[in-house]
């Protein structure tokens, strides 16, 4: 009994000190979004209202003034995310149904499916600086810089893989009977995958699609690399604030959080799709 | 058919990642520079250029270059242990039942959602030299005990820098070891446990005979999966230090970034880049071949 006590209490005693370390840069954050530089500047000021007066200036400047702007930069992000999101859910849906209802063998490489599955997996994990030079000079030629189905498409095929690996892996788990029995009904192959593999695949769907909105909205060297100025997401916006004006703490806390809430929200409410896929993703590969 | 389905995602990865691995790789072998004419003169595959080994000499000298190539290592060495062990003290808390645990999860998961940008400017925030909180305690705390005041240049002193680094990515990215090794740990048969604890066997005993061996393929392939990840670590460092002081904290990704953006120099971009691929295949290759030898009968 007294040893179970002193366990209760070390876990939480951990929980709580872990908990801090996550969660205090984000209370920063938010504070000092609503601080006036002086109390920014003069030192570290922590609680509203005892040590500095809280202000929302920052806020109203970024929705007003500047407004345009952020509104503007919101969107890019939320097109391409959604963009690149929405096809990397259909192709990999497609493929990870592929690869797992038929048998492949492509003679050309010699490749079986689990070497297929593999290989598109592996695109995954390339470096991204090796498409630095290649994309540039592509996007240049076909005049897809600083659009937004430039970024759709460099994020499209950063997911998909992704997308399949998860997706293969759901449709395994899924019993083969009631497509059968479709087929038997008359239904094309086509067809029972629409109609009755899709709509019982939605947590997997689900999980595919948050990853790809989270990597897209968050992605940063693509979205530098090849955007100037229609185009731009939040995360370059963010970035540019380090050199144009000085550090204005405050104000980059505030556009910082209007990037940060959207996927911290998915985070919050959708947390259980994300352990799933991320399960699906490594333990079984 | 059948190869309808898999159709779209072939010819997107041929098209967006065979095709322009190949045609960097041939561009490594030219000095195509920006504005160098790869539209008008030299045809649209850069296929005009005289080939030259220039890129790859260069290499071999390039001082900055292997800082850049140490630092990334050292971010990727480091960084995989410091999250791995971190995050497997958190999946062995979180295995645990106790209240608030759903909640813990959550909220332990918060930073792996948070924009890397956004993460470097909280890495700058928290260890800023004068007016960070982190500052602030090693400035008071030690007062209170009679100490002298300790100051940590943790951004400016390249002693210090890349241990900040470090210290932001695993911030961000130790939730992601966490989840991984608790998908782990639930799925070891609770009798096993039950077993050895009837046995006699004290946790660290249970630990280290059963709990950790059955973790090993999920931690090879967590190791691994962060590992390749930390290869392309730019965003965060381009924020909070920009690479710098000096080239202290340049990765080689950032390092390729600056050569084609700033310097605008494609082809050696291209060559360095592969330096990258070359390294990473290199490092995946013995970290595999290590992990099989520890794994007990791992096929």
């Amino acid at each position: 009994m007294r040893r179970s006590i002193w366990r209760t209490v070390a876990i939480y005693a951990f929980v709580a000190f872990w908990s801090f370390i996550v969660l205090f840069p984000f209370y920063w954050l938010i504070t000092t979004s609503f601080k006036l530089p002086l109390a920014v500047s003069r030192g570290p000021t922590y609680i509203p209202f005892v040590d500095f007066d809280p202000t929302t200036v920052h806020w109203e400047y970024l929705f007003t003034n500047q407004r345009n702007t952020t509104l503007r930069h919101f969107r890019n992000s939320l097109i391409a995310a959604s963009g690149s999101t929405l096809l990397a859910v259909v192709i990999g849906s497609m493929a990870g149904y592929g690869l797992s209802r038929f048998r492949y063998y492509w003679r050309a490489t010699r490749w079986r499916n689990d070497q297929i599955a593999f290989w598109i997996i592996s695109n995954r994990f390339l470096p991204p600086a090796v498409f630095v030079v290649p994309f540039l000079l592509l996007y240049t030629r076909f005049g897809l810089i600083d659009t937004h189905f430039g970024l759709i498409l460099i994020y499209t095929m950063f997911n998909v893989p992704f997308a399949v690996w998860i997706m293969r892996d759901f449709f395994n788990g899924l019993p083969l009977d009631l497509e059968e029995s479709a087929r038997v009904d008359g239904a094309s192959r086509f067809q029972a995958f629409l109609r009755i593999v899709l709509p019982l695949s939605t947590p997997g769907l689900v999980a595919v699609a948050i990853f790809s909105f989270i990597f897209s909205w968050n992605e940063f060297l693509y979205a530098l690399m090849l955007t100037n100025f229609d185009a731009i997401t939040l995360p370059v916006l963010i970035a540019g604030q380090n050199t144009n004006r000085g550090i204005e703490w405050w104000f980059i806390s505030a556009l910082t959080l209007v990037a940060v809430i959207p996927v911290v929200l998915i985070g919050l409410f959708l947390e259980r799709f994300i352990t799933s896929g991320l399960m699906a993703g490594a333990v079984k590969g | 058919m059948k190869q309808v389905f898999l159709l779209p995602a072939v010819i997107l990865l041929i098209a967006l990642v065979i095709f322009p691995l190949f045609w960097s790789l041939g561009i490594s072998f030219t000095d195509i520079q920006r504005g160098g004419g790869v539209r008008e003169s030299a045809g649209f595959l850069g296929l005009g250029f005289e080939l030259t080994g220039r890129n790859y000499a260069r290499l071999l000298v390039d001082e900055r270059l292997h800082i850049a190539m140490r630092n990334t290592l050292f971010f990727v060495f480091f960084g995989v242990i410091v999250q791995y062990v971190i995050g497997l003290m958190l999946a062995l808390v979180l295995d645990q039942p106790f209240r608030g645990r759903n909640a813990a999860r959550v909220i332990f998961l918060l930073p792996m959602m948070t924009t890397p940008v956004a993460v470097g400017y909280l890495g700058r925030m928290m260890f800023d030299p004068a007016r960070s909180p982190i500052a602030h305690a090693l400035r008071t705390i030690p007062e209170w005990f009679g100490a002298d005041p300790v100051f940590v240049p943790w951004l400016t002193n390249p002693a210090y820098v890349r241990w900040t680094i470090v210290l932001i990515e695993s911030w961000q990215w130790t939730p992601f070891m966490t989840l991984l090794l608790l998908a782990g740990l639930q799925a070891i048969p609770r009798e096993l446990y039950e077993a050895a604890r009837v046995d006699g066997a004290s946790s660290v005993q249970v630990f280290r005979a059963i709990v950790f061996p059955l973790l090993v393929p999920i931690s090879v392939t967590a190791i691994l999966i962060r590992g390749l990840e930390i290869f392309k670590i730019i965003d965060i460092i381009m924020v909070s230090t920009g690479g710098g002081p000096g080239s202290a904290t340049e990765s080689l990704t950032m390092y390729v970034f600056r050569t084609a953006l700033t310097f605008g120099n494609y082809g050696y971009a291209a060559a360095i880049a592969f330096v990258l691929l070359v390294m990473v295949v290199f490092f995946t290759t013995i970290f595999l071949s290590l992990a099989r030898l520890v794994t007990p009968r791992m096929r």
